[in-house]
Order: C-alpha cells, then sequence, then structure tokens
C-alpha cells in the first residue's frame, strides 16, 4: 500500500513536472495564435484528470478508472507538446496529439465498472487505439508541416517522404474511423444512461452527459475538418471541444462526490423510514428506494437448514444469484442475517450496499427471525403432507398385500374345503388330497398374515429393543454387527421409530450397498437415543432419491429427532438419528 | 364332454383350486390367463363355453375384458368373481354383459351351472 502511495506521489510531481514543461513549450512556440487559451486549457485537462484520477485510484484501487484517468491526464498534456517549436517535442506531441481520444474512449466505455464489459465496447477501443497509434504514426512521416502552410512549424524528423497524397488518404481514412467510432460510443453511452437505476444515472450523467458532449465536439470538428470549411469554424469549435475536455475531470469529480452524497442520503432516510415501523414488506421497499432498485429482493439466512428463505420461509436460492442479480450478505454481530439481492449494476456501489445493509442489519434480524419460523412452520407443513400421503400409501399397500397374499389363499382355502366337504362320504381320499392342499394354503396364508404385521408393528419390539435389533440383523444377508443396543425401555413410538431406521437402512445396505459387513449401534444418552448404522459398501447413497430414507425422515422429525445421511462415493454409508426420548 | 372354460386370474393357487373345483364338477378347463390382454386372446384362440372371470387383474380390469369379449361376438357365457363382496361394486355388476357374480367366498360348481343355465 505504502508502494502505490508512492507510485502516486510520483505520478503527481510528474503530472506537475510535465505541465510546467507544457507552459514553456507552449509559450515558446510560435504556430497557433491560440496558444495561450490552449496551455491554460491543456494545464486544466492534464492536471485535472491526473488529480481526480488519483483520487478514483485511491478510493477505488481495485478499479481501472483512476489509472485511466491519469492516462488520459498525460495524454492531455503531451498532446499540447505539438505547439513547441522544438522539432522532437513536436514530434512527440504530434505522434500524441489523438491518443487522449482514444483513452478517453477507454475510459468512458470502462464507466463505472472500470472493465469493458462486452465484446463491441473492446473492439471499439482496440480500433481506437490503432487509429489513435498507427495510424495516426503512418500519416505522420509523410506529413511535412511547413509544405502544409504552418511556416512557424518545425520540421518533421520522422518525415519519410512529403507525399500529400499518402498523408491525405490515410488522414481521411483516420478521420471516417474516428467519426464512425465516436458515433458508436455515443450510442454506447446514450443507451447505457437510459439503462442504467436511478441512483447510478443521479451519479453518471454529468460524467455520461459532458463525455458525449465531447464526442460530439470532437466529431463535428473532425466533420468540419474533412469537409475544408473555413479556419474560424474550426479552431472555434477546438476551443470548445477542449474546453469541454476539461471540464469532464471535473463532471467525474461530481459524479463521485453525488455518489458518496447519495450514499449518506440513501442511509439517513433509510434508518428515518425503518423507524416508522411497517407491515410486511415495508423493509423490502426500503431497501429498495435506498438503492434505488426497485427489483431489490431479500434471502433471509436459516442456520438450520443451512439455506436462504424468502420472506414467507420458501427456500429461496442466493447463489448463484438469478441472472443480472448480485446477492450482497449482510452480517449482524458477526453473524450471516441476511443477503440483499440486487442488480448487477449495483457492483461498483458496494459501500453503498454494505451501508444500507449494515444501517439495516437489526430490522433484517428481527424480519430473519420471522422468516425462520415461517421457514419451520413450512418445513412442518411438508412433513406433516409427507406423513398423510406415506400412511395413505401405506394403507393402500396393505390392503394390496393383504388381497393378493393372504385373502386369495383364504379364498382358495375355502373352496378346498367346501370340494372336501362333498367329497368326504363319495371319494374320501381325494377329501383328504384337498385337506392336505388346504392346510398347505393356510401355511402360507399364516405366514404371509405374520410378515404383514410385522410391518404394522414388529412383534418382536414386545420384547424389548435389543431383542427386536438382534431379529432384523439376524435376518440381514450382509452380515451384522449390533454394537449396542438398550436393554432398557423406551417409550413405545420412539422404539418403533429406531426399530425401522434400522430395518430401512439394513435393507438399503442389502439392496445398495454392496457391502461385505453393516454394524448397528443404538445408545441411549441422558435424553436422547442414538442411532448409527454404518456399512463398509461403495457408498454414494443420494438421500433425495426414493422415499425410503424420507419417510423415516418425517417420522424421525414427527418426534422432534433428526436423520442425517453419510455416503461418500466409495466411503461407506451412515444414517444417523438423534430422538429425543425424555 | 363338459362345457370348456377359461379360467382368467393372477393368483395362481386360487386359479389351481377353481380348475380342481370345476373338473371335479365336469368342466372342462381349456385354459388359464393370469392378466385381462392374455384372457382376451385366449379366449381369441380356445373358444371357451364360460370364462370365469376375476374383476380385480394386473392391467385391465374384469369389467373391461367382458365388454371387449362381448364386442368380439360369438362371447361366451362370462361369470365374474372377486374376493369382494357385491355390495363392493354396486350397479356396475349389473351393468356389463356378464351373465353374473358369483363372491370367491361362495364360489362352487353349482353356483356358475346356475348362472349360465
Amino acid at each position: 500500500m505504502r508502494g502505490l502511495r508512492r507510485i502516486q506521489v510520483g505520478i503527481a510531481v510528474a503530472a506537475v513536472g510535465l505541465g510546467v514543461g507544457v507552459l514553456l513549450a507552449v509559450a515558446g512556440g510560435q504556430h497557433n495564435i491560440h496558444r495561450g487559451a490552449y496551455a491554460a486549457l491543456a494545464l486544466g485537462i492534464g492536471w485535472g484528470f491526473t488529480g481526480t484520477g488519483l483520487y478514483a485510484w485511491r478510493r477505488w484501487p481495485a478499479s481501472n478508472i483512476g489509472p485511466l484517468m491519469i492516462a488520459v491526464g498525460f495524454a492531455g498534456l503531451v498532446k499540447t507538446l505539438a505547439f513547441s517549436n522544438d522539432s522532437v517535442i513536436f514530434t512527440i506531441g504530434s505522434l500524441g496529439e489523438v491518443l487522449i481520444y482514444a483513452l478517453l474512449i477507454h475510459l468512458l466505455l470502462s464507466f463505472p465498472s472500470g472493465q469493458l464489459d462486452s465484446r463491441v465496447d473492446r473492439i471499439l477501443v482496440f480500433i481506437a487505439y490503432v487509429n489513435t497509434i498507427a495510424v495516426q504514426f503512418a500519416a505522420f512521416v509523410f506529413t511535412d508541416p511547413t509544405a502544409q502552410g504552418c511556416s512557424q512549424c518545425p520540421a518533421n524528423p520522422l518525415l519519410i517522404d512529403h507525399a500529400d497524397g499518402a498523408a491525405g488518404v490515410i488522414g481521411a481514412a483516420q478521420l471516417d474511423i474516428a467519426v464512425a467510432v465516436l458515433g458508436a460510443v455515443v450510442a454506447i453511452l446514450y443507451r447505457r444512461w437510459r439503462d442504467s437505476i436511478p441512483s447510478q444515472r443521479r451519479a453518471f450523467a454529468p460524467v455520461l452527459a459532458v463525455g458525449s458532449l465531447t464526442f460530439l465536439l470532437l466529431m463535428s470538428s473532425l466533420i468540419v475538418e474533412q469537409a475544408g470549411l473555413p479556419a474560424g469554424i474550426d479552431d472555434g469549435l477546438t476551443l470548445a471541444l477542449f474546453g469541454s475536455l476539461a471540464c469532464l475531470p471535473f463532471a467525474f469529480m461530481v459524479g463521485l462526490v453525488r455518489s458518496r452524497f447519495s450514499q449518506a442520503e440513501a442511509v439517513s432516510s433509510l434508518v428515518a423510514r425503518l423507524g416508522g415501523g411497517g407491515g410486511r414488506g415495508a423493509l423490502r421497499d426500503a431497501l429498495a428506494e435506498a438503492l434505488g432498485d426497485p427489483s431489490v429482493e431479500l434471502a433471509y439466512w436459516v442456520p438450520s437448514q443451512d439455506a436462504y428463505v424468502d420472506a414467507d420461509g420458501q427456500p429461496m436460492r442466493v447463489d448463484p444469484a438469478p441472472k443480472g442479480k448480485i446477492a450482497t450478505a449482510i452480517e449482524h454481530e458477526g453473524r450471516r442475517v441476511a443477503a440483499i439481492v440486487h442488480d448487477a449494476g449495483l457492483a461498483e456501489e458496494g459501500d453503498l450496499v454494505h451501508a444500507v445493509g449494515a444501517a439495516a442489519a437489526l430490522t433484517l434480524e428481527n424480519e430473519r427471525l420471522d422468516a425462520e419460523l415461517r421457514a419451520h412452520v413450512e418445513q412442518l407443513r411438508a412433513s406433516r403432507a409427507r406423513i398423510v400421503t406415506a400412511g395413505y400409501a401405506e394403507r393402500r399397500r396393505l390392503e394390496r398385500d393383504l388381497h393378493d397374499g393372504a385373502q386369495q389363499r383364504l379364498m382358495a382355502l375355502g373352496i378346498n374345503l367346501r370340494m372336501a366337504r362333498n367329497q368326504v362320504e363319495s371319494d374320501a381320499q381325494q377329501a383328504a388330497a384337498l385337506i392336505d392342499a388346504s392346510l398347505e394354503e393356510l401355511k402360507k396364508a399364516t405366514a404371509e398374515l405374520r410378515e404383514l404385521a410385522r410391518g404394522i408393528h414388529p412383534a418382536a419390539l414386545d420384547g424389548g429393543l435389543a431383542a427386536a435389533l438382534g431379529g432384523l440383523a439376524g435376518r440381514s444377508p450382509v452380515p451384522v454387527d449390533l454394537v449396542e443396543a438398550p436393554h432398557e425401555r423406551l417409550p413405545a413410538p420412539v422404539e418403533s421409530a429406531v426399530y425401522f431406521v434400522v430395518a430401512e437402512a439394513l435393507t438399503n445396505v442389502a439392496r445398495y450397498a454392496r457391502a461385505n459387513t453393516a454394524s448397528v449401534t443404538v445408545a441411549r444418552n441422558n435424553d436422547h437415543v442414538h442411532v448409527q448404522i454404518s456399512d463398509d459398501g461403495i457408498g454414494g447413497a443420494d438421500p433425495a432419491r426414493g422415499s425410503g430414507l424420507r419417510g423415516l425422515s418425517d417420522r424421525v422429525a414427527a418426534l422432534d429427532g433428526r436423520l442425517e445421511l453419510t455416503s461418500a462415493d466409495g466411503d461407506g454409508t451412515t444414517v444417523r438419528a438423534r430422538i429425543p426420548c425424555g | 364332454m363338459g362345457k370348456t372354460v377359461l379360467i382368467v386370474d393372477d393368483h395362481p393357487s386360487f386359479r389351481a383350486s377353481a380348475r380342481r373345483m370345476l373338473e371335479a364338477d365336469g368342466y372342462e378347463v381349456v385354459g388359464e390367463a393370469a392378466d385381462g390382454t392374455s384372457a382376451i386372446d385366449a379366449t381369441r384362440e380356445l373358444q371357451p363355453d364360460l370364462v370365469l372371470l376375476d374383476i380385480r387383474l394386473p392391467d385391465v380390469d374384469g369389467f373391461q375384458v367382458a365388454e371387449r369379449l362381448a364386442a368380439n361376438g360369438a362371447a361366451p357365457a362370462i361369470v365374474l368373481t372377486s374376493s369382494r363382496e357385491r355390495s363392493d361394486f354396486g350397479a356396475e355388476l349389473d351393468a356389463g354383459p356378464a351373465h353374473g357374480f358369483i363372491p370367491k367366498s361362495e364360489l362352487t360348481a353349482e353356483a356358475i351351472a346356475l348362472l349360465i343355465r
């Protein structure tokens, strides 16, 4: 930082030195009748741009705006060296005479971000640099100032040949290119001003207005020069152009001051509005007004969900922000509170957004608590809806299982027994065969009913959780190590939830994990029971896929518990549940 | 030679019991089908005199199968059956082309004979 400051001081000293040099060069020059006015304007342009550029550089060190303004200032001073009677200084001034316009185009198209955001911008700036450096050089080596009527001008040391035609053709092409580029730049600046949000428009208006005026005067001056109109008109336009150029750095200064003023004004009016209270949406409206961005949206941070929600508690995606938007996170006492989702055009007004956010942080925290509550209510509502839906689906499944299983077997059993009754006297052997078939059906029906009943309420739980989990581990096709299970009784809903969590997790291990072993730990710790089912399988389980785990999560949540899944690729899967049981 | 029968039901245990019952009573069971689509194909191919048709099938229900069999012309006698009771179905049982309905819990060869005589 100290190095940067030293560079900036060096630049300031160099600008003063070059300015004095310009004064001396112009004072000694005799080939322009307006040299006094030009000298004054040149210093205005050079020192004005350099000074405001240094200020902008210190305020926004990361932006290119400051360095570009300084470059414009130096180019303005160099340009004036063309009035010198010394042929070397005259040549430097003549070669750099129009570079200032390319730098100005670069500066204005970069404003306010400091970057050339579009491809068109970059192409225009490239053409401008080529036109003011390469084409200018090409024209100059064929230009003999004395032969062109400037009897007081010094000789051109770079002159290859005074080919009037060549210099004329190159000069005309240079003018045409300049007029076309300037026209395009003015159109872009107008569109940019039109599309900017009100707070930006207020700050940028002076810069864009004076910048556009400068370019319009330059275009007019070039057109007049091309048309060969009287020198008086040309001189008048050139003086007006220099005057406009000299005003431009101060237009930047006004823009900066307005920006700072509007920031303070925005914060104070926001604080006043927040003091007035208001219903839901009042804070958003106040922030929208303070930032001058009607599209502002607020996202509230809900730590328990590790996500943002809107004022209604609905999930809101902030990262990445929607197209054309930026989210600025707001903290209160070191904790994340909310994010202001605003127009991307406010990116350069980060200080303003943070200042406004800081002023509103306490109110944002209050609204965040409301939004968090709504998010929890919404989560409960969704969970309840899923439980109802799952209950309905479960009843459908039970009905289908009963219909397709035991009920069909009992129907067949009925037919067989009716036939056996009819045949018991006429064909005792056939009747016995029918009764045997019936007994077989009865056995199968009983087994199916037992299996079904286990899905509704595991009878094994009647003997306690440890026994029921032992049964689950024993039936699993993957070897299961039951590390720990509570031997005391827990509340029935908790035992049931633990049983089904373990059952579902072990079913998933058998189906998907390709595991060699699994382990189950169920431990009571004070007022909670902790459940953990781990396997050494392939991992990569997606909790969003399938309804089994989500249904379990709802079941656990209904008891104020929490279910978590950890399943990195290739690193096995662990399901953890924590359920209050006090 | 008794009447020929096609048994349509998606439960093998029920089909086996029904076959045993009908054959004991002199019916000739010419085929079995486990769903509605194969029932329609089997009826076209086997031309049975009687189709014992379960209402709840995995693809189309027994009412639709009966409609399609009747629409094909030269329809066999159709007896609907189900593990549910008559009251579970309402007027739909009487509206279709079937000869009648017998709950599986009451299914006997005599009950079928009464319906199709």
